[in-house]
């Protein structure tokens, strides 16, 4: 197997500007992004087009000529990049100045390089993106190399030894990250003001916003009554905010029926007393818990008291289509934006990440919580099911227990009677989401417990062990 | 306490009442500005204008909104006057339910105020009765029964002990289950009752509540096309049943178009309703209004120019139609102006900006020195003046500098106006339909150097002397009010042409029978192609040299008068002198807090690392941060990504980015903190919404955007 390429280019200007709906060249901004113009037919291959790179040099000059190419080590020496730098580093003086994000403006400076067009003869057919989109999803067949993780030596790595790895290494932009941290600083006053004339602030770009969020609380908050909700909680939910509301910030103790009569009491003590005023921080107001319309209806509503002023966070590159027109009002946000590249650290720190082996320590401690409620004999019955499922935890075909069968074990250990306690203890089980139930083909109902097999091993060396 | 944890998601924090040393807003407004030693000043004109937005506008809306508001509480009394006649007409009406269907527009966030307003003038005068209703509260049958507490607890205060109602009809606590309509109606009969049975004289001091013996009950829907159908319907049928016993009216706000009434109500349930319909002011007449009543005029101190102007009105085109959002632009400009223009402190009225110029310090009259607009001014004097202008202090003649620009603003806008009547109704519009299109083209260019303009003067001249009577007296008109001398002595010279044309009127026009002969000529004989050919330039020759008409030469020096007035008074704000003083030009920001592109930024950013991480003496280091090198790698994959490969690649890129010696051993393998950078910033795509896990294949994810978008 050929080794993939060694480098990714990087240019310099600051050209390759996805294309938005803006007015000015679309079609232009494609050709740029693509890098393989040569290939017309699209096929999902993976590591193909990754040890292309390699083998191909003058493939890459000739279609980077169109984006003034800044490779540091490969083609120093190639005369028509360095001309191509020479005119890179004078654009770049200019944008030096230039606003945060590629405007406008500067799409219309990189239009001038492709008066250096590739040397290559024959005119290229560049697939635009709609048609890349519907050659590569039209098959359902993928090629890509069966190659997997087990090949590592240690396929998945946990969390511990992550954190270990990471903090090892400094990263290189260190110094850059906190200019551009201190830059941000300076506007909080800008924000203090903004949101105390009826604005919400609504911080946006690449890299976690959390550490300026806190440092603006810190400086300009501490004196002044604020929720903080981390919207990147797996469990965080709308109640849950409304009820720090009333309780902790408003003394209120009693419960309400439904979140709209809980909304209706926040804006009704909050019209009534308008001295006070709360504010609301929500980091990843775009979270995975709090996108759904209903949330997004009621944080909107808080949003437009007067007194409460929220100042929020997105992440998701969907994010802004959670509002429309009217919560957009509702909310009434200014949007600034923060590129701090700064890593995600605390937002993709759950147990739902991709990599990270999966510690299962939730699912066992929250296992154990449950039984130790249970009498002893349920306690059995959900055992001899786990052990059931680990005899078989190498069967490919394992559907699950069937009920017969399960209820024949049961019996031969006397821990159920009849046919209706057994069931009844299942139903006790399917409450707690400790077990489910699914229909096999001939109709009968199969049993698993839907955890790692890991995890069951250490519970049942627990139970063991009491 | 920190704010991180993995039990709970939400923090309080309150501090000690002890310590209450509040910010207030000009300290915040002080703390970032620039200039910030007249900053308390500029701060307090900040917040008079801001203020003054808030309550133009306001009484503008209710301005607006009074002819639609008028029409509906007529509507609303005559269905209630109506119910007591005893003709068929009027009982058949009687069995309908009255239905005010009004459209509003597709501009959502500025229906609210509108509603408020309704709702509220609908109280004071025509019945305490009404019950506001949004979509979202409505989702089943037992959600509009909360127009039945509503209703019943608006008029809490007025409920007496001898109130019959079995349950409560506090605030408090709504006891949902026994509402129903039949206790609607008991209720209703027992209020009605009581207020008949009030004492006389109270019914004579306030005629206008209690002439209806019987006030209607009002339902507001505020967004009708959000309800769900069948629970409406089912709303409907069931009032409809109780219509003799309870005096109903329904209100629609609709958005869209008064189809939906039929889209959404079937012929069964829209018969039982008696509808009439209600349009509102369109949303681009009302930013006409806006506009006119804070851009144009010269009342109001702080201007935006073209480029600003653009954006704002792209917003409103292109993206909401609301002009409530239009005017959040225009405060935001109006912050950022004073925040960041020093000079801005002569922003102001004229007494007031008088006696700050006094006040100006050394620094700020540097500012005004190195402004460019003031480079061109001092460009333009001799050698001594500008020595003059630029060493003395006092000789700045900053305030005759001011006057000058406020007299451009006092000439231009009922100069501007009068183009616009002039204009606005030639064929194709060459100059725009709506005064703020060529408002923005007078900002933004000059305006009589276009061909737009060329082309509207060509068919100005083609005018016929009704218009361009009617036109020149409405320019008469619009010129009038104004104070300025230069406006007067123009009125004065309108009036003189208009008299002129009126007396052209009472002198016998000359017949001028010098083109028609060879028009008879023409139709009379036959002519070959070659005779015809002569005989038409012949004709074009007599029209070219032949003596204008007085008709002619009247219109031809009125036009010459509005072209003068349109050179000398309508060139665009850039040329004036202390223009930045008032306008405000940073388009760029207004753009980036209001319509910002989140998206484009990550991708940016992702893309194009340097942009950001550029160190003041502008180098860069070679690696990239590893979240863009897997992007970057993560875009050459297709629609499925071999997880493995991609950590290969990834560590080859790595490798070379930190300079290894391609020939080693160890380059591009995956050691454990390669593999664990590698780990972090796949995570991180993930959490930005770029890939996510499949099932499809082991170790596989899917990619979730396309292209470059």
């Amino acid at each position: 197997a050929r080794t993939p390429g060694k480098t990714v280019s990087f240019s310099k200007t600051p050209n390759t500007e996805p294309s938005t709906p803006t007015r000015t060249g679309r079609s232009r901004n494609n050709n740029q992004i693509n890098l393989y113009h040569k290939k017309v037919q699209f096929v999902s291959t993976t590591p193909h087009r990754l040890r292309k790179r390699m083998t191909a040099p003058s493939l890459r000059s000739d279609s980077d000529s169109e984006l003034s190419p800044s490779d540091s080590e490969a083609e120093e020496e190639d005369e028509e990049s360095t001309e191509q730098e020479h005119k890179v580093k004078k654009e770049d003086k200019e944008n030096v100045k230039a606003p945060r994000t590629p405007s406008k403006n500067l799409s219309a400076a990189l239009y001038k390089t492709p008066a250096k067009k590739s040397k290559s003869s024959e005119p290229v057919h560049q697939p635009s993106m709609v048609e890349e989109y519907f050659e590569a999803h039209g098959s359902s067949k993928v090629l890509t190399s069966d190659r997997t993780l087990e090949r590592l030596h240690t396929p998945k790595l946990d969390r511990e030894t992550l954190i270990r790895l990471l903090e090892g290494k400094p990263s290189c932009y260190s110094k850059e990250i906190q200019q551009l941290h201190k830059k941000y600083c300076k506007h909080f006053n800008k924000w203090m003001l903004q949101l105390k004339l009826g604005f919400s602030v609504l911080v946006y770009g690449l890299g976690s916003k959390k550490a300026l969020l806190e440092e603006f609380r810190v400086s300009h908050l501490s004196q002044e009554i604020h929720l903080v909700v981390n919207g990147f909680f797996p469990s965080i939910t709308l109640k849950s905010i409304l009820n720090a509301l009333t309780c902790e910030v408003f003394d209120h103790q009693g419960s309400f029926r439904t979140p709209a009569d809980q909304i209706q009491f926040i804006s009704k003590t909050l019209k009534d007393s308008p001295d006070l005023n709360v504010y609301l921080i929500i980091h990843n107001i775009d979270g995975p818990m709090l996108r759904g319309e209903k949330t997004q209806c009621a944080l909107g509503q808080l949003a437009s008291l007067p007194n409460l002023h929220l100042v929020a966070s997105i992440d998701h590159i969907n994010a802004p289509l959670v509002w429309d027109q009217f919560k957009q009002s509702q909310f009434n946000w200014l949007w600034w934006e923060c590129v701090t590249f700064q890593h995600y650290a605390e937002e993709t720190s759950y147990e739902n990440s991709l990599l990270v082996q999966q510690t299962g320590a939730l699912a066992l401690s929250s296992l154990t919580h449950v039984l130790r409620s249970l009498t002893p004999n349920a306690r059995g019955i959900f055992k001899l099911l786990v052990k059931f499922q680990l005899e078989n935890k190498d069967n490919p075909s394992y559907t699950g227990l069937s009920f017969q069968d399960f209820y024949q074990r049961c019996r031969e250990a006397f821990l159920v009677n009849s046919d209706l306690t057994l069931r009844t203890q299942l139903t006790e089980f399917r409450d707690h989401k400790l077990i489910r139930t699914r229909k096999g083909a001939d109709g009968v109902e199969y049993l698993i417990v839907p955890v790692e097999a890991n995890t069951l091993v250490d519970f049942l060396e627990n139970e063991e062990g009491d | 306490m920190s704010t991180s944890s993995v039990s709970k998601g939400c923090f309080v924090f309150k501090p000690s009442t002890k310590k209450k040393k509040h910010l207030g807003l000009e300290d915040h407004f002080t703390g970032g500005c620039e200039g910030a030693q007249n900053s308390g000043k500029r701060y307090k004109l900040c917040q008079d204008l801001w203020d003054q937005i808030k309550t133009d506008t306001e009484s503008l809306q209710d301005e607006l909104n009074r002819s639609i508001l008028d029409s509906l509480l007529d509507f609303t009394r005559k269905c209630s006057s109506t119910r007591q006649h005893g003709d068929w007409a009027s009982q058949m009406r009687a069995s309908e339910i009255p239905t005010a269907a009004l459209v509003l527009g597709v501009n959502v966030p500025d229906h609210d105020m509108t509603f408020q307003s309704l709702s509220e003038l609908l109280q004071q005068l025509v019945t305490p009765h009404v019950a506001s209703l949004q979509a979202k509260e409505c989702g089943g049958m037992k959600g509009l029964r909360r127009v039945l507490e509503r209703l019943m607890g608006t008029t809490v205060t007025v409920d007496d002990d001898e109130e019959e109602e079995p349950e409560q009809t506090s605030t408090e606590t709504h006891k949902s289950m026994h509402c129903s309509l039949g206790i609607l109606c008991d209720w209703y009969k027992s209020k009605t009752r009581k207020s008949s049975t009030g004492t006389p004289g109270k019914k004579r001091s306030s005629p206008v509540k209690d002439e209806l013996q019987q006030p209607p009950v009002v339902v507001i829907f505020k967004d009708l096309e959000a309800f769900n159908h069948r629970v409406l319907q089912d709303f409907i049928l069931i009032c409809s049943r109780y219509i003799e016993r309870l005096p109903l009216m329904f209100i629609f706000g609709i958005a869209t178009s008064p189809s939906t009434i039929q889209n959404m109500l079937p012929h069964s349930v829209s018969s039982l309703l008696c509808i009439e319909l209600f349009q509102s002011l369109s949303c681009t007449q009302h930013l006409a209004t806006v506009i006119d009543k804070l851009v144009l005029t010269s009342h109001f101190p702080f201007k935006l120019n073209g480029k600003v102007m653009q954006v704002l009105i792209s917003i409103f085109l292109y993206h909401d139609f609301s002009v409530r959002n239009f005017i959040k632009g225009v405060q935001l400009a109006l912050l950022e102006h004073f925040h960041s223009q020093p000079l801005s402190v002569l922003c102001c009225k004229k007494k007031e900006a008088l006696a700050n110029v006094m006040e100006l310090s050394q620094r700020d009259l540097e500012r005004i020195r190195q402004l460019p607009s003031f480079r061109r001014y001092t460009e333009k004097q001799d050698a001594q003046e500008k020595v003059n202008l630029m060493t003395d202090d006092t000789h700045l003649k900053v305030e005759f500098l001011f006057y000058d620009l406020r007299k451009y603003h006092k000439n231009y806008y009922p100069v501007l106006r009068c183009l616009h009547t002039l204009t606005s109704s030639l064929p194709r519009y060459p100059l725009g339909k709506q005064i703020r299109e060529l408002h923005l083209i007078c900002l933004e260019k000059t305006v009589w150097e276009t061909e737009e303009y060329q082309s509207a003067m060509k068919l100005l001249r083609m005018l016929a002397k009704d218009e361009l009577i009617a036109s020149i007296q409405r320019c008469c008109g619009t010129l009038k009010p104004v104070k300025s001398k230069k406006m007067m002595n123009a009125l004065i010279q309108m009036e003189e042409i208009l008299t002129k044309i009126k007396q052209l009127d009472e002198n016998a026009p000359p017949v001028d029978n010098s083109i028609t002969s060879p028009v008879k000529s023409l139709s009379q004989k036959k002519t070959d192609l070659f005779q015809l050919q002569k005989t038409l330039l012949e004709m074009n020759e007599t029209r070219r040299t032949k003596k204008l008409s007085p008709f002619e030469t009247v219109r031809n020096e009125a036009l010459e008068l509005i072209d003068g007035l349109v050179k000398s008074h309508l060139s665009p704000p850039e040329a004036q002198t202390l223009y930045e003083v008032c306008y405000y030009t940073s388009s760029a920001t207004v753009r980036r807090h209001l319509n910002a592109t989140p998206r484009t930024s990550i991708q940016a950013a992702l893309s194009n690392p340097y942009h950001y991480l550029q160190t003041e003496d502008g180098s860069v280091s070679n690696a990239a941060p590893d979240i863009c090198i897997a992007y970057k790698l993560h875009l050459e994959c297709g629609r499925l990504i071999n997880l493995y490969d991609w950590l290969e690649a990834y560590a080859t890129v790595a490798s070379a980015a930190e300079g290894n010696d391609p020939d080693s051993d160890t380059f591009g393998k995956v050691d454990e903190v390669k593999h664990a950078r590698f780990i972090q910033a796949v995570s991180e795509l993930e959490f930005l919404g770029f890939i996510k896990s499949t099932k499809q294949k082991t170790d596989h994810v899917a990619r979730l955007t396309w292209g470059g978008c």
